[in-house]
């Protein structure tokens, strides 16, 4: 089962940010219905930095949001005091996101997973920046596995998140992301993963962004990725993630799988898919235009 | 007993592209494996090497540059005539510095000026080269491509920002236009795609993807070629299968490192130094498959070729 965890509630949001500084709970409360009516199955509380006061704020956005759902939630921020605050209050299973494989992220945080019995995203990110390749990818996440196995934290517990690189800049690494997703069945069974999809498309004009992300979504389901962050707002990239697009799902499946796709007789939509499919493998180089050619 | 090197079959070819007007005119490109692979593919043409004067008289030149050409730099026709008749440049880049908005800012009309008596003075092709400045590049190349019409000019930087202006006025006046992006080889085929949306035809493109001088994103600039080469050959990307125009020879004379005088920072001689960079960085680029290297000393250039033609002989 596919698991979509909600980006929405972000305190870059227009709407969210001011909201939250000004401890209004009603835009939030309304907002976390409305995920929840779409089917998301976590949220993701994102505060960014929250250097000032990233406790409290943390501490109030949780009780905030857990008085109108049961839903658990991904405590996302770079300050570990507000990911403690976080974990203080919150009811149920929280996610803490992220624990890169830095050992100052591992040393601060893998505790804190242990102590509140909480979940942990593991982000494959290591002391050397973002990975080359699937193999320091691999080499990050054993890492993070070997610690979270340390603090005896379960697999399943564990979210194994491989980055994903915009394609506009880093079309190589794309494909490298994609292979690491696919070599997770054998290194890490039993783990939960996540990414943040949407960055696939980041540098890519407007209008194709939700193509390139609900493409990549597909792919990385046809490689094994069982869990993304997303736009709970748009029906669209949900009904993707819960595989209500099996038509599409045929189409990207095919072109990955390597079988003889007769492009000429496909629909529009399903030629667009097939022509991402094959560029974000790597297969045609890409540039803005690569639907035109 | 004998070996069987094994060899690469190649699924694309680079295009062949005729530079210029009449009895100099030359053509570049129609390789059919990577560079200089003579024994995995055909290389109808070899690479070509241009010497790049300004349409004002230099400030700022390393003193070898300044002394082997004298005093033509005082005139662009004369600088040019001499390129060719005592350098045998094989194509003369005349680079638009006087119309530097944030300089002299001279106008469009004193460019048509000055490329239509360089032009007059020499028999092989031109290329005019304009500041990189998108709206004045606009205006003066545009005027310059109406000038020149039909004389089969390269026309440069045709930009991401201007390349309709520019490219238009290529497709109008039978000019071939010189597609510049930033050393990203996503931009490279994408400034392409975008020429051929304007009508700009194939035989019509050249492209510049931005050379850095040695030391100075010299590397980066290989790989980026390299790719290109790779995508153009191997992946039949329609859209990369341009010669590549390397504009090197501003890169390398404006480091420090080529201008600094003899024997200051342990670094020798300036002469042979600022020669011999300007050398490696057109091996180098060559090697990534240059098919039009602009330089700017004679000397360098001719190492450079004799390289090339020792390669493609061999």
């Amino acid at each position: 089962m596919f698991r979509v965890i909600a980006e929405n509630i972000n305190v870059m949001s227009k709407s969210i940010g001011p909201a939250m500084k000004n401890r209004e709970k009603k835009p939030i409360q309304d907002l976390v219905a409305k995920l929840v009516a779409n089917g998301s199955d976590l949220l993701d509380v994102n505060l960014g930095p929250a250097r000032k006061a990233g406790d409290e704020l943390m501490k109030w956005v949780v009780e905030t949001v857990q008085e109108v759902t049961d839903l658990p939630l991904y405590l996302d921020t770079s300050n570990p005091l507000a990911i403690e605050a976080g974990l203080k209050v919150h009811k149920g299973k929280a996610v803490i996101n992220s624990i890169s494989a830095r050992p100052e992220r591992m040393d601060a945080l893998f505790p804190l997973a242990k102590e509140y019995n909480s979940g942990a995203v593991a982000l494959v990110l290591g002391t050397e920046g973002i990975p080359r390749d699937s193999n320091e990818r691999a080499a990050n996440a054993a890492m993070l596995m070997a610690q979270a196995g340390e603090f005896e934290i379960a697999v399943e517990d564990v979210w194994i998140d491989p980055i994903v690189v915009p394609v506009s800049s880093q079309q190589q690494q794309v494909a490298s992301c994609t292979e690491f997703i696919a070599m997770l069945g054998d290194m890490a069974p039993g783990y939960s993963n996540t990414c943040g999809l949407s960055n696939v498309s980041n540098g890519s004009p407007d209008n194709l962004r939700p193509l390139l992300n609900q493409c990549y979504l597909l792919m990385l389901r046809h490689a094994g990725l069982t869990g993304a962050i997303l736009d709970g707002l748009d029906t669209d990239i949900l009904g993707i993630a819960k595989g209500k697009r099996p038509d599409l799902e045929k189409i990207v499946f095919d072109v990955m799988d390597g079988k003889e796709v007769d492009m000429g007789s496909l629909k529009e939509e399903e030629l667009k898919f097939a022509k991402t499919t094959k560029m974000l493998l790597g297969q045609t180089l890409y540039s803005d235009s690569w639907l035109d050619l | 007993m004998g070996i069987d090197i094994p060899k690469r079959s190649y699924s694309g070819a680079i295009r062949t592209i005729t530079v210029g007007k009449g009895e100099k005119s030359f053509a570049v490109g129609g390789e059919t494996a990577y560079p200089f692979y003579t024994f995995e593919g055909e290389f109808p043409n070899a690479p070509r090497f241009g010497l790049n004067i300004l349409d004002i008289e230099p400030e700022g030149w390393a003193e070898s540059l300044l002394e082997v050409y004298g005093d033509v730099v005082k005139d662009p026709a004369a600088w040019a005539k001499k390129c060719v008749d005592d350098f045998g440049a094989d194509i003369i880049q005349i680079s638009l510095q006087g119309t530097d908005p944030n300089d002299k800012n001279l106008s469009a009309e004193h460019a048509v000026e000055v490329v239509k008596a360089v032009a007059a003075a020499i028999d092989v092709p031109l290329s005019v080269w304009g500041t990189a400045n998108i709206e004045k590049d606009t205006e003066v190349l545009r005027a310059v491509a109406e000038a020149m019409d039909g004389k089969r000019l390269c026309i440069g930087p045709v930009q991401e920002a201007n390349h309709r202006q520019i490219g238009a006025a290529a497709l109008a006046y039978k000019h071939i236009a010189v597609a510049s992006s930033p050393i990203d080889i996503n931009l490279a085929k994408q400034l392409n795609v975008l020429l051929g949306n304007l009508g700009v035809t194939d035989e019509n493109i050249l492209i510049d993807p931005t050379v850095g001088g040695l030391g100075y994103g010299l590397e980066y600039s290989y790989s980026v070629m390299e790719r290109a080469r790779m995508a153009a050959l191997s992946q039949q990307d329609d859209r990369l299968q341009f010669p590549l125009y390397c504009n090197l020879g501003v890169e390398v004379w404006k480091t420090k490192e080529s201008k600094l005088p003899d024997h200051e920072n342990n670094l020798g001689e300036a002469k042979p130094r600022g020669i011999l960079m300007e050398a490696v960085t057109a091996t180098s680029l060559l090697a990534a498959g240059g098919d039009i290297m602009i330089m700017r000393h004679p000397e360098a250039m001719k190492l450079a070729k004799q390289l090339s033609k020792e390669m493609l002989a061999s």
